[in-house]
This record gives structure tokens, C-alpha cells and sequence, in this order.
């Protein structure tokens, strides 16, 4: 198992520096982690030869440095590092220490990137000598599927009319989930999707699913056939998620607003303040049109060696150290 | 009434009026948005199994359910004997509610076992049990540097790990019962 990690790995930087893609290394401690209301960076402290403190953050991705190289002029990179998310399972498919990669080009679309995550497994099934996973045949072609098709096949209904809190509450409790007074539109629509449609997902072949509702865009621009969704893609195999990507939002007045409501909305759930990557603010200006990817390491093994659980392809997993 | 941090191995929950015992339970964080829990639980009526997930912090209807340390003894057929080791009282479990841990129980160890109305619906194993090593070939020269780390050993109640090769015959160790994988040499 660690074996074929230790190989997976040395294939994901062949096929990437096989592609003209630089390889990049960011600091993992930052002043400015990420902004997203529900996740929760782990707090540290520096302290200078005198002992004075400083405040910072164990990364939870990669992904601010890596934009802000973006705007310095590198157009293909990518980085295999570390990330640390505080208050999640260590064990299934998390661990609050845990590898990931994210690549960006720029220019480049969202489209791009669905071509480079399938050329890559299919670069790595091959030196491997895999075809299939479980049932699902990595060689085959993948299947390209957006939100609106998957709600409309699987739950009945065409999502463009659940697009607001009040519609898709109506929705939830039709379908006899609960609805609680705080729900945001991404947890009722995730109440649906977790548990009608997500575990059917890429069970024959993977399965690339896009363009999510825009209140669920994060860091993702717009669709330009339709604003009300938002360039957002996930790629699943055997009902694991494996990665996430954005067609970058590069609007740099946009991306301050969208910071702007996340940091009101930690406070609001009481969770650690965060300083605005102004850095990354300004650092959009400058680029043109951009796409990029966060893919899980650690599950993407956990895919290719069929393990259960997270920490059968960690060596010394948190969970072992603390029992 | 309890809430979806209740939601764990062994917790027996209402839903739609019929009693579930959970079964497994995974933390799922979408990355963006807020947590939730998807459960995997059992019918105690039918045995049927149902996956449901709530989102963190979602109300559920929690049954209560008596821990009790039990002793294992012997298995029959399909059925377990455990003694309590309060009361020295002997009960029988279904192997359909132990399902995979199975594998791992052996004479004497003990474990936490879930009496809902006296009956036995689920059980707790130890985090790490200790097992003697009866089955382990030697080594091979050469092996760890062909990138063979490990082999494949057999233990005293049958189950087989994957262990270091410097693993012997005779020797103890410890497996983590979540993983399934060799912890250490006791």
C-alpha cells in the first residue's frame, strides 16, 4: 500500500513536469488562510530570537500562494504539499493532516483542467497496469455530467427552479429531510445530493460534475451561458470525492465582496478571524483568465489501491499517534 | 432527542418510527459548506440496512442503550457468547450485528457491548488487541530493496496482517481494530 503511494507520487511530478507544468513550493504556514466560513485552520504562533509572537496558520490548500504566482507571471504550475483542516474525522475519507496537489494554468479554462486530472490517472493507471477499479474503468472515457443533469436524473427536478433558501427548503422537507432555521442553500442542497445522488457517483467510470449553483462558487467565476451557476467542478470515482476545481474568479472587486461576506460569515458562526488577502486581492488584477484544481493525494491512493479507509495509505496516521 | 454527534458505532436512533442500531458512521466535509454525518444502520426489526446523512448539529432521535464490558467466550455457528463481567451473566450475539469485527475477537478480550430492552445490538472492541504471532516466513534478503517492506503474517485467532518483515514467529503484537493494520510489537 505505501509502496504504491511512494509510486503514485513520483508519476503525478512525472506527468506534470511531462507537461511543462513548473513545480512550485509555498510556504505551508500563513497569515492569511482561507477565508471559507466552514473551515478551520489550525492557529500557531512564531516567535522571533527575542520571543515576540507572531500569528499564523497551518494552510488548509495551497491555493492563495499558488494564485498570487499566478499574477507574478508563472502560467503552468503545480505543488504537492501538506494541508491541515482542524475539527474533521481523522479516518474514512479525512485526516486532519493530509497530501494534496493543486495546478493552475493561465491561461486556461475549466475544461482544460477535466482534460488534465483524466490524462493523469490514465497516466498513472497505465504505469500501474490498472484498467478497472472495483467497477469503475479509469480507461474508459470520462463521463461529463453538470449539476442541473444530475439533479434532473436523479432527484426528478429541474434544478434551476430550487435556486434560492426558500425553494430548496420546500424541496428538502417534500423529500422528508429536515430543515433547520439556519440553513444556507449549500446545506439544503447538500442534504439532497449527499444522500440521493453522491454515492452513485462514477461507479462504472469516473464521473466529472459541473458547474454548481453560484451560491456554492467560493473562488469560481461565473458560467457565461448562465450566472446563475458558477464554473465549479468535482471529479468522482467509486462515490469518493476526489478533487475540486474552479475556472478562476479573476474579477478582483468580485473576489474582495465574496472575501468580505466570508469573514462576516466566520464571525457570525464564531469561528477564528481571519485577516483579507489583500496580496491576493491585487495580485487577480493581473491575471487574464485562469483554472486550477485541488485533487486529494491521499484519496486519490486510497482509489487506485481500493483501501477504505484513509489511514490503511498514511504511514504513522494522526489517529495512530494519538491512540 | 440527541443530536448527529451522538451518531457513532453502536448508538441506537429512531427513524420513522422504526429503531436502527448504526452500523458505521463517516464525517463528511464537503470543503465548502458545513459538515454532516452520514450513517450506515440496521433495522433491529428486519435487519435491513439504510444509509441516511444528517447535516452537523441536525436534532435525531437517540435511544438510550446500556454499555456493558463483557468478556468474549466462544463462538457457535453463527452465534457469539459473551460473559458480563458484572454480573457473570452469559448472553448471545448475532454474528449479522458483530459483522467484520468478528474477525478480530479472541478468547478472553474484552469488549463494550450495547443492551437496548436486554438485547445484545452492538459492540465496542478494544482500540488495540494483543495477538501472538503463529504464522510468519522469514524474511528474504533482498526484500527491502525490492520495495517489500512487508508480509503477510498469521495470528492466534486466525486473522492475517500485513507486518514489518522483521516480524517473528512467537512474537506479540498490537493491531488497531479501525484499521485493521499492525500497530506494534508488544
Amino acid at each position: 500500500m505505501f509502496d504504491t503511494r511512494i509510486q503514485i507520487i513520483r508519476l503525478i511530478r512525472e506527468y506534470f513536469w511531462g507537461c511543462d507544468f513548473k513545480e512550485v513550493t509555498t510556504p505551508a504556514t500563513v497569515v492569511c488562510a482561507d477565508q471559507e466560513p466552514h473551515l478551520n485552520p489550525i492557529a500557531v504562533s512564531f516567535h522571533d530570537e527575542r520571543g515576540a509572537a507572531s500569528q499564523f496558520f497551518l494552510q488548509t490548500s495551497p491555493e492563495y500562494a499558488m494564485k498570487k504566482l499566478l499574477g507574478a507571471g508563472y502560467d503552468k504550475i503545480f505543488q504537492i504539499c501538506p494541508c491541515w483542516r482542524d475539527y474533521e474525522e481523522s479516518g474514512h475519507t479525512h485526516n486532519v493532516e493530509f497530501t494534496m496537489i493543486e495546478w493552475y494554468r493561465r491561461p486556461g479554462d475549466y475544461q482544460e483542467i477535466m482534460t488534465d486530472i483524466e490524462q493523469l490517472f490514465k497516466f498513472v493507471a497505465e504505469k500501474l497496469k490498472i484498467v478497472k477499479l472495483l467497477n469503475c474503468r479509469i480507461v474508459s472515457e470520462w463521463e461529463r455530467i453538470s449539476i442541473k443533469e444530475l439533479w434532473q436524473k436523479h432527484v426528478g427536478v429541474n434544478l434551476d427552479d430550487y435556486l434560492d433558501v426558500e425553494k430548496m427548503s420546500g424541496l428538502v422537507r417534500g423529500l422528508g429531510y429536515q430543515v433547520n432555521a439556519d440553513d444556507d442553500f449549500n446545506d439544503l442542497f447538500y442534504k439532497i445530493f449527499l444522500n440521493k445522488i453522491e454515492r452513485s457517483l462514477g461507479m462504472e467510470k469516473p464521473v466529472v460534475v459541473f458547474d454548481y449553483p453560484i451560491q456554492m462558487a467560493a473562488l469560481a467565476r461565473p458560467c457565461a451561458h448562465d450566472a446563475r451557476y458558477a464554473e465549479r467542478f468535482e471529479v468522482y470515482i467509486n462515490g469518493l470525492e476526489l478533487a475540486n476545481a474552479f475556472g478562476e474568479l479573476t474579477d478582483s472587486v468580485a473576489q474582495a465582496k465574496r472575501f468580505e461576506e466570508e469573514r462576516q460569515e466566520r464571525i457570525r458562526l464564531s469561528k477564528s478571524a481571519i485577516p483579507i488577502d489583500k496580496e491576493l486581492i491585487s495580485a487577480l488584477e493581473s491575471i487574464p483568465m485562469a483554472a486550477g484544481i485541488a485533487l486529494g493525494v491521499d484519496r486519490m491512493v486510497m482509489v487506485f489501491t481500493e483501501a477504505k479507509n484513509i489511514n490503511e495509505v498514511i504511514f504513522g496516521t494522526v489517529k495512530d499517534q494519538i491512540l | 432527542m440527541g443530536s448527529t454527534q451522538d451518531i457513532r458505532k453502536g448508538a441506537v436512533i429512531k427513524n420513522n418510527n422504526d429503531l436502527y442500531v448504526v452500523v458505521e458512521s463517516q464525517h463528511i466535509n464537503p470543503g465548502k459548506g458545513s459538515a454532516f454525518v452520514r450513517a450506515r444502520m440496521k433495522n433491529l426489526a428486519n435487519g435491513k440496512v439504510l444509509e441516511n446523512t444528517y447535516k452537523v448539529s441536525e436534532t435525531v432521535e437517540v435511544v438510550s442503550v446500556n454499555f456493558q464490558t463483557m468478556q468474549f467466550l466462544y463462538k457457535s455457528g453463527d452465534r457469539f457468547a459473551f460473559m458480563n463481567m458484572s454480573s457473570y451473566e452469559q448472553i448471545e450475539m448475532d454474528g449479522d450485528l458483530i459483522g467484520d469485527d468478528a474477525k478480530y475477537l479472541k478468547e478472553g478480550i474484552e469488549c463494550v457491548i450495547g443492551l437496548y430492552e436486554e438485547r445484545p445490538v452492538s459492540i465496542q472492541l478494544p482500540k488495540k488487541i494483543q495477538y501472538k504471532v503463529v504464522e510468519a516466513p522469514p524474511a528474504v534478503r533482498g526484500d527491502s530493496a525490492s520495495g517489500n517492506v512487508t508480509k503477510e503474517i498469521g495470528l492466534d485467532n486466525g486473522l492475517k496482517i500485513y507486518a514489518p518483515i522483521f516480524i517473528k514467529e512467537g512474537d506479540e503484537v498490537l493491531v488497531n481494530t479501525e484499521t485493521g493494520q499492525y500497530s506494534a510489537r508488544a
